[in-house]
């Protein structure tokens, strides 16, 4: 063979040789930027979709490249893929999908997070479908046939009961040449944490992790709790922003490590503040290392409950099958291995129905024992006699307002009832049922929340002072008011029960203050303001 | 009174060197061909060599060669010291320059046929050159000790142990223990730094003064015609000069992918998650492939059998065409496929993902 045939094959190899370097290069780079997340992984699986939905939906298909789904070649099927037999599924291009992503989708790949959830109280959310707040939603705020405010209103945080539009024979309505169940747009779309499924499964995981870009920096943000836990009635998101909390989260955001990949440990990954999440969810540091809980129990570690007319300690039961439930300290606990009998709502037949179920005693979590990791979390930042006044002063906002104003209110509700001055099966018929929902349900629980969350405001002038305000000029003249409207005997009852009431050493400072503390109180203002 | 005898006789005199030896090595006569810089690449891996020590030299004052604070040393030699990056990009990219014109004077001198008798030697010479500038590469990866490096090492020192008979005994040497650790590092430091260097410059040594000795192959491309005249030229200036201008223009492409392309760093050494994809630097891929089309053992076998052939192939070559009249175009032919076969292999495992 000639030099210069050698020279063309010498020339050849090396030019495939820069070639082939410059496809590794390539490749290299392309899988680089896609393990930093710079570029999504469609797998064959998805790329159908993909492809189609770049047209039909461009800015969710960019949403999902952005995630770290993408990332890791998790995609549209893998997540949307349905089961023979789901009421939701329909076969679209060949594939049988359902357009509800529920938890139990997500469980597939999620499976702790997924148990955690399903005992928390987020999961149950959707049982507020039978209380009073619905009752206004629906009956108070709505019409026969039109429960709008329901649905825009309480349901999209709470949850609806995911229920297919149906024929006169009861089968489920579907439309187009794939067979699309119809949804009652009346209970979808819908993202309420406690949303109840067609497959059974309680809540939504979306309502934290908001498709399809799944953003750990979202989830973490207190604005995301802040959709839900807002408003007249619960304000924690108002409560966290007057905070120091807060005010320290949203000076130092950019030194809050939220878009950390994976564990995101308070005291490791970030310090400046603390968010929803930090205390009431994620992981923190310990002297002894990471604790690891980073829970989606969300009550995991509270140890009272600020919601119902007088608040409770809480202690945990927790059964073999993993099924919670939480005792107020005034219920007997019992023992470990016990069989107990549990009330369970679940959904049958697009209905919530309460169902009993015995249970055996796994495990008993004390109320202290919750509050002993919720201080754990505390702890990063300050020592223990700091954290420990301050829960004597949260507990001692919960019991002044239980012992003075709650426990005194129910009794006289209770009595009415007894009475026959209210009808139990009519809670709004009267103002005086109005005015003492209103004040445990909102300003009962703005006091209680505020102290719980350091808000000095929302525990005095949005909580305390507005609780007290009612409770005397309003809630107490309209007890007497109602039993009127029943003859005058029970008019008379009901001023002598006050009148015993307000003679009670917390209430006598109405009647005037002492001479000293009156010349103190204008003495007060006349150096302040010269008046 | 006595003359001061002037420097350059005290110089003499310190150091009894016929310095117009130099003159004469320097004015050997090298062929025509070497004018085109295609036949320079000898010199290109000389260049390369000496930028990696050199490189190499400034990294050594700041990295620390222990498994808590490696990662961070590079870390701070490639965020906090000044120039850091640049010096560890020049030494990263140089290194990678380099096992390509090691690959693209190899192939030079495979095709042409300058690996005959009686320059055997120097060509089993340049073979080993270019594992231990494999080599060189490989541990110099392992010491950044981030994800890939470590798991990388990890699969190395696997592939180490299946080999035959002295595989578990290589891999214990080269782990310092029954599992990459503290002491791996410390091994492949001294490997890095000390002994590969040393191997090297011993080799590279031998291989010029081997092809000094020999002289450069003499090339004549059919249908050229240069003048008897013309057939040589100096080695120094006219050769040396060559060389220079590659060598700037080799500086000018490292600090323009140095620039674009600088060294970054993934995330640190964890021995407990196995990070998704493990692989490791380009030019073991081929072996990567091979290992996941067959077995760890034959993977192995087939690699260090076919390096032995290439390392051999003069002597082989030479005893079939003494034996079976082996013509010179099924060389090229043979030569082309075991190319091929190592270029299809490294593509197929970049993309085999």
């Amino acid at each position: 063979m000639s030099l210069t045939v050698k020279r063309y094959v010498v020339a050849a190899l090396s030019f495939l040789f820069l070639l082939a370097l410059l496809l590794v290069a390539y490749q290299e780079s392309r899988r680089f930027r896609q393990e930093a997340g710079l570029e999504p992984v469609v797998t064959v699986a998805n790329r159908g979709c993909v492809d189609c939905h770049r047209k039909d939906g461009p800015a969710l298909v960019m949403e999902w490249e952005f995630s770290r789904h993408a990332q890791l070649g998790v995609g549209c099927v893998d997540c949307h893929t349905a089961e023979k037999g789901d009421l939701d599924g329909w076969t679209h291009e060949g594939v049988l999908i359902s357009a509800l992503v529920t938890p139990k989708d997500c469980a597939r790949c999620h499976a702790r997070e997924h148990e955690e959830f399903s005992g928390s109280h987020h999961a149950r959310a959707g049982e507020i479908l039978a209380s009073l707040d619905n009752v206004l939603a629906e009956k108070a705020a709505g019409m026969p046939g039109n429960i709008a405010d329901a649905v825009n209103g309480c349901w999209q945080c709470h949850g609806s009961i995911v229920r297919f539009k149906r024929d006169l024979q009861g089968q489920i309505l579907r439309v187009g040449k794939e067979a699309k169940p119809v949804i009652d747009p009346d209970t979808w779309p819908n993202s309420g944490m406690g949303r109840l499924n067609p497959d059974g499964s309680k809540g939504s995981c979306h309502a934290c992790h908001s498709r399809h870009a799944f953003q750990a920096s979202l989830s973490r943000s207190p604005e995301n709790c802040g959709k839900c836990h807002m408003g007249p009635d619960h304000p924690q998101i108002e409560i966290y922003n007057e905070s120091k909390h807060g005010i320290a989260f949203y000076a130092n955001r950019g030194r809050m490590n939220l878009d950390k990949v994976g564990e995101w440990v308070l005291g490791r990954d970030y310090s400046a503040a603390p968010t929803c999440a930090t205390c009431h969810i994620s992981s923190y540091m310990t002297p002894q290392g990471v604790y690891t809980a980073n829970s989606h129990d969300v009550g995991e570690r509270i140890s009272w409950t600020l919601r119902p007319v007088v608040s409770t300690k809480l202690n945990m039961v927790v059964y073999e099958d993993g099924f919670k439930e939480d005792f107020p300290d005034t219920r007997p606990l019992p023992t470990i291995g016990d069989l107990v009998e549990t009330l369970e709502k679940v959904v049958e037949n697009e209905r919530l129905v309460s169902r009993k179920v015995s249970r055996r005693v796994a495990r008993i979590v004390s109320w202290e024992d919750r509050r002993k990791v919720m201080k754990g979390a505390c702890l990063n930042c300050h020592n223990d006699t700091y954290v420990d006044n301050f829960y004597k002063q949260f507990d001692d906002l919960v019991v002044l307002y239980n012992e003075k104003f709650a426990k005194p209110a129910q009794a006289l509700m209770d009595e009415l009832v007894a009475d026959g001055i209210l009808n139990s099966n009519a809670p709004f018929e009267h103002d005086v049922q109005w005015t003492f929902y209103e004040l445990w349900h909102h300003e009962g629980r703005r006091a209680r929340h505020g102290a719980s969350m350091m808000g000095p405001d929302y525990t005095h002038w949005h909580g305390m002072y507005e609780v007290a305000k009612h409770f005397y000029v309003k809630f107490l003249p309209e007890v007497i008011e109602a039993a009127a409207a029943k003859g005058p005997a029970m008019k008379q009852k009901y001023e002598d029960r006050v009148k015993r009431l307000l003679g009670r050493d917390e209430h006598v400072w109405q009647k005037g203050l002492s001479p000293q503390e009156a010349e103190a109180l204008r003495k007060m203002y006349e150096e302040r303001y010269n008046q | 009174m006595n003359r001061d005898p002037g420097l350059r006789q005290r110089l003499q005199e310190m150091v009894p060197f016929d310095w117009s030896l130099l003159r004469h090595i320097g004015s050997e006569p090298v062929p025509y061909h070497l004018k085109k810089w295609w036949f320079c690449l000898g010199g290109t891996v000389l260049y390369l060599f000496i930028i990696q020590v050199v490189t190499g030299i400034a990294l050594t004052f700041y990295y620390v060669p222990s498994p808590d604070e490696a990662y961070a040393s590079v870390a701070a030699i490639t965020r906090e010291v000044r120039f850091g990056w640049f010096i560890r990009s020049l030494h990263k990219w140089s290194a990678q320059f380099m096992i390509v014109a090691v690959i693209l004077h190899m192939l030079r001198v495979y095709f042409t046929g300058a690996y005959r008798r009686p320059r055997q030697l120097n060509w089993c010479i340049g073979f080993l050159l270019l594992g231990t500038t494999m080599t060189f590469g490989f541990t110099g990866y392992s010491l950044v000790y981030e994800q890939l490096s470590f798991w990388g090492a990890t699969v190395a020192t696997n592939l180490a142990e299946a080999v035959p008979l002295v595989g578990p005994l290589l891999a214990y040497f080269l782990r310092g223990g029954a599992e990459v650790g503290e002491n791996t590092l410390t091994r492949f430091y001294i490997l890095h730094i000390g002994v590969l260097p040393t191997v090297a410059a011993l080799l590279v040594g031998l291989h010029i003064l081997l092809v000094r000795l020999h002289g450069v192959t003499e090339l004549h491309f059919e249908g050229e015609t240069v003048r008897e005249d013309e057939r040589h030229f100096a080695f120094w200036p006219e050769h040396g000069t060559t060389e220079l201008m590659i060598g700037v223009l080799l500086m000018y492409l490292l600090t323009l992918t140095a620039l674009i392309f600088p060294a970054g760093l993934g995330a640190p050494a964890d021995p407990t998650v196995t990070p998704l994809h493990i692989k490791p630097e380009w030019y073991f891929y081929f072996n990567f492939r091979l290992l996941k089309l067959t077995s760890l053992r034959l993977s192995v076998v087939l690699t260090l059998a076919a390096g032995a052939v290439a390392f051999l192939w003069p002597f082989i070559e030479e005893w079939l065409s003494r034996r079976l009249k082996f013509p010179d175009a099924l060389s090229v032919l043979l030569g082309t496929l075991a190319f091929l076969s190592f270029l299809v292999l490294t593509v197929w495992e970049a993309f085999a993902g």
